[in-house]
């Protein structure tokens, strides 16, 4: 394996380096070979052709009774080897080297005499501005032999063969070269074509987190190669989503078993009849309940799945702003709400959405000083905002904000620090974000926004109108 | 008013009965599913406290038996679970109220004493907040026993605040209560009526506050010294 493919996690790389390289290897050896073969073809056929045409010479030839060789060459067979046409030329010699004919009244062969050979030979030779190529073959009448050399002078513009075979690689080898890039960008399309499916179940998988176990990846269009891994991922959820079901029992039963023995407490406080001992009791008691009930709804969102449910943004604040105003105005706080009068749909379970509200307003009235009102603002874009007139949050502070068990004043009671990771969690289950900013005039801001529920569009096309109102409807 | 409990926990169905004994309500306790069955079977209540945990039973079977024979008990629901489903659940199944331990032992008093007036309420009954009270047959208000007279609108605005004392009276009710549903007239005009019902109330020195929550609505609630 190659280094760079060697280094490449990715299939889909490797395989296409893999092919490349195999690509390459094709590009240079196709044409070579083709160029063996027809280098071997063409020279096969012009030996076939020399020795013809030296048997077509050899058939002329006679000895006559006086022991002088005879050439009566036909007229087709003197023009081919005329000097006017030059391609071809003969000559016949005898075992002494000794030119007796030739087609150009040369006095040496056409190819240097090796004394000894007796044979059929190929021969070649180079001339100035020439190749000659051909062939000597022996012809005995009698007890005498005399050799026929005929041969094709390859320089001569008719050898189209020759040409053929030289201009092939820088002529025609080089479309081998297109024609494999094209296979090439094929290849790269059809593998990334096969793994798209894997893509998309990576992607799928990738959505896999505690509060949404119920995701499994589709085995349609896997390739079975990989399907193996799909199957055991699936069956490794199911495991796992087993797990959390266990878990959520389990935080059911510990709701019980925590939350009786704490009523029974509360129950004996509330009807002791000595109010002086009983109140710090019931006070101790209900940071005790807080933390409890904290710890149970975290869990309860962890373990929450989204569904496709929707709700009127407006109309859960002002439920959550009635159910905590008699604690407000006990405390001398109050909440008010501002911002658009019409239904804000967004998507997301009204009592969940609640719970965040209710964390944030709670938070708030606990920070906002007595005699000041908890600002509550809801948009038509689908956000909600809880503007408190307290302290305000350092820059610093806002990142460990959402930390769990993290409390600015670790000294005050009051919960176990998960409020605002219940909001968190809450905003996240619905695709949502929270937001912390500090009011010019002083006081902290949390905007908490949903993403619209789907019958958003109908909603805004009902009420063309839905601008915030500037208060002037509203009772002050 | 008699009251049953049904839970499972002796300790806590003791501690149940013995306080709303004190506040003059007698209650019996059944610890199991069967107990409550046999029980309800032979007595009549006017209310049944209901918790969902019970060894041999759920709690919300009892709940749909009794709903299912037609039985106008009323029903509160008390369980330690708090998640969003099992109180959906409780509501649906006919449970009237729903309280999620642990409870503040008043307010399981107040939500009982609120749940046995229910129906009766149409027959007239005396609201009162701190020093003043309001006659709703006789439509009357009082303050320290000596009658104020308030326009038959202000008295009506009263006694839906004073029907939910210490809690808040979404605006919309108000305005359909004041001026008809689907009137056409600006909240500005409820709100002219709350702070007319407020200076008069100030003026005869009932100890009252009307709290405006602005946005959502009003709630009556004692003045803080």
């Amino acid at each position: 394996m190659s280094p760079v493919a060697a280094r490449s996690r990715s299939i889909v790389r490797r395989i296409l380096w893999m092919h490349v390289v195999a690509v390459g290897t094709v590009a240079i050896l196709v044409p070579l070979s083709l160029y063996l073969l027809l280098v071997a073809e063409t020279s096969s056929l012009h030996r076939d052709s020399m020795r013809e045409q030296a048997d077509a010479i050899a058939e002329h030839l006679t000895a006559g009774p006086d022991g002088r060789w005879r050439l009566d060459l036909p007229e087709a067979l003197q023009d081919l080897y005329s000097e006017a046409y030059g391609r071809y030329i003969y000559a016949i010699v005898d075992r002494d080297g000794v030119v007796l004919f030739s087609s150009h009244n040369a006095d040496q062969p056409i190819f240097p005499v090796v004394p000894g050979t007796s044979g059929p030979a190929f021969l070649q030779v180079q001339r100035p501005f020439s190749t000659i190529s051909g062939t000597r073959v022996p012809r005995t009448v009698g007890d005498r032999t005399v050799y026929v050399e005929v041969a094709e002078n390859l320089s001569h513009r008719d050898v189209l063969i020759d040409d053929i075979v030289s201009n092939f690689i820088p002529r025609v080898a080089w479309i081998t070269v297109p024609i494999l890039l094209l296979l090439l960008g094929i290849e790269t399309h059809v593998v990334r074509r096969v793994f798209r499916p894997v893509e998309e179940a990576s992607q799928r998988a990738r959505e896999i987190s505690p509060r949404r176990t119920d995701i499994r990846l589709s085995l349609a269009d896997i390739p079975s190669e990989i399907a193996p891994l799909v199957v055991a991922v699936n069956e490794a959820l199911d495991r796992l989503d087993h797990g959390f079901r266990v878990q959520r029992e389990f935080t059911a039963d510990a709701a019980h078993e925590l939350r009786t023995p704490i009523t029974i407490l509360r129950t004996r406080i509330d009807t002791l009849g000595d109010a002086r001992l009983a109140e710090p009791l019931r006070r101790d008691l209900e940071t005790m309940t807080r933390v409890v009930t904290q710890l149970l709804e975290m869990a309860e969102v962890e373990n929450m799945a989204a569904g496709d449910e929707e709700a009127d943004l407006r109309a859960v604040t002002a439920d959550v702003i009635a159910f905590l105003v008699p604690l407000a105005i006990a405390e001398g706080r109050s909440i008010a709400l501002s911002g658009v009068e019409v239904p804000v749909p967004v998507a997301g379970r009204g009592e969940v959405i609640a719970r965040a509200i209710r964390n944030l307003i709670e938070n708030a009235i606990r920070h906002t000083p007595a005699g000041t009102v908890v600002e509550v603002v809801v948009e038509a874009d689908g956000s909600v905002q809880i503007c408190d007139e307290g302290p305000g949050i350092d820059e610093a502070e806002r990142e460990l904000l959402f930390r769990r068990f993290w409390r600015r004043d670790r000294k005050r009671s009051g919960g176990a620090g998960l409020g605002l990771s219940i909001v968190q969690r809450i905003v996240e289950l619905y695709g949502g974000s929270v937001a912390v900013s500090n009011r010019c005039g002083g006081g902290a801001c949390f905007s908490l926004r949903f993403r619209p529920g789907l019958s958003a569009d109908d909603a805004s096309a009902r009420h063309p109108a839905a601008v915030p109102l500037s208060g002037a409807g509203l009772p002050s | 008013m008699r009251v049953l409990i049904v839970e499972d926990n002796e300790e806590l169905g003791r501690l149940v009965v013995g306080g709303l004994a004190k506040a003059g309500h007698p209650a019996e306790h059944a610890a199991t599913a069967g107990e409550a069955r046999h029980m309800l079977a032979v007595e009549t209540y006017d209310a049944v406290v209901l918790d969902l945990g019970l060894p041999d039973a759920d709690g919300l079977t009892i709940l749909r038996e009794m709903r299912a024979r037609q039985d106008p008990t009323a029903i509160l629901v008390l369980t330690a679970r708090a998640g969003v489903d099992d109180r959906v659940e409780g509501l649906r199944s006919g449970a009237d109220d729903y309280l999620v331990k642990p409870f503040a032992f008043e307010e399981l008093v107040a939500r009982l004493e609120a749940l046995s007036r229910r129906p009766r309420a149409m027959q007239g009954l005396t609201l009162v907040v701190a020093n003043l009270s309001l006659d709703t047959a006789g439509k009357q208000a009082f303050v320290d026993e000596v009658p104020h007279v308030l326009s038959a609108r202000e008295l009506a605005v009263l006694e839906m605040l004073m029907r939910r004392k210490g809690r808040v009276v979404p605006k919309k009710l108000v305005e359909d209560q004041l001026f008809g549903a689907g009137g056409d007239l600006s909240s500005n005009a409820v709100e002219v009526y709350v702070h007319r019902l407020r200076r008069q109330l100030a003026e005869c020195g009932a100890r009252v506050t009307i709290h405006t929550v602005r946005g959502v609505g009003y709630m009556i609630a004692e003045a803080k010294a």
